[in-house]
């Protein structure tokens, strides 16, 4: 289960920080979030699974600003960023 | 101009070292300017401009199109990008800026140089860094179009 904490709440020891780009914060409706990091070996397709955003299939992750695979554990204070397909150029 | 979306941000520039140069710009620049003040002493130099289409990928009128990026991410990427393919290449020295924010139709969004000892290996490794860019840097594209927001899913075909 993950927790969403409110600004004070947030140590970084304890959270992950969660972001989002483009349509996904449409989708969403939000840009940002800390969601409590609450089971060792928690991955970025298990923290995506219950943000209820769709399939994951088109969807780049990237830990700490590096593209990892969605299997990928997480650790305590990593940033976590979800990532639509690249549009630019 | 006063859209909704549009929060301006300093220039970024990174990698400012003898063989690359990063600018992630959110205002309009000048390719002539910024290639002036990068150009250096090369055999051959080639040069990509993308600019923003006035209509959008449906044939729409296009009001503005909206250029985000995952700061820091994004950076970093674009020299890991810059580097790979010099080395591929065997070229010497690349320039990327790029735009994010809001655009115009005929602002530019990109530009790729390039400069190596031979045109074949500076014509390549331009048009290869910038399909890297295309396909490997975190930015993503929304076309305005009477007042209604639509990101794209895709790039445009080469």
């Amino acid at each position: 289960m993950i927790w969403t904490l409110e600004p004070h709440q947030q140590v970084l020891a304890f959270v992950l920080r969660v972001l989002l780009f483009a349509s996904l914060r449409d989708r969403a409706g939000w840009e940002e979030r800390s969601i409590a990091f609450s089971e060792a070996g928690m991955t970025a397709a298990q923290v995506w699974d219950q943000l209820e955003l769709g399939p994951l299939e088109s969807v780049c992750v990237a830990v700490n600003q590096e593209l990892v695979r969605a299997d990928q554990p997480l650790r305590a204070g990593d940033e976590l960023a979800f990532l639509p397909p690249f549009t630019g150029g | 101009m006063n859209w909704p979306f549009f929060h301006p941000s300093p220039v970024v520039e990174i990698g400012r070292d003898e063989s690359i140069q990063v600018q992630i710009r959110p205002d309009a620049f000048s390719a002539f300017h910024a290639l002036e003040g990068w150009s250096g002493a090369a055999a051959a130099s080639a040069v990509f401009l993308g600019r923003v289409r006035p209509q959008t990928l449906d044939g729409e009128p296009l009001q503005a199109l909206e250029l985000q990026h995952y700061p820091g991410f994004c950076e970093r990427q674009l020299l890991q990008l810059a580097r790979e393919q010099l080395q591929h290449h065997g070229a010497m020295r690349a320039l990327v800026v790029h735009r994010v924010g809001t655009l115009l139709p005929g602002e530019l969004i990109v530009l790729v140089a390039v400069e190596a000892d031979r045109r074949g290996c500076a014509q390549r490794c331009c048009s290869d860094l910038l399909e890297a860019l295309k396909h490997q840097a975190p930015f993503w594209k929304r076309e305005w179009c009477s007042d209604q927001g639509t990101w794209l899913s895709g790039n445009t075909p080469l």
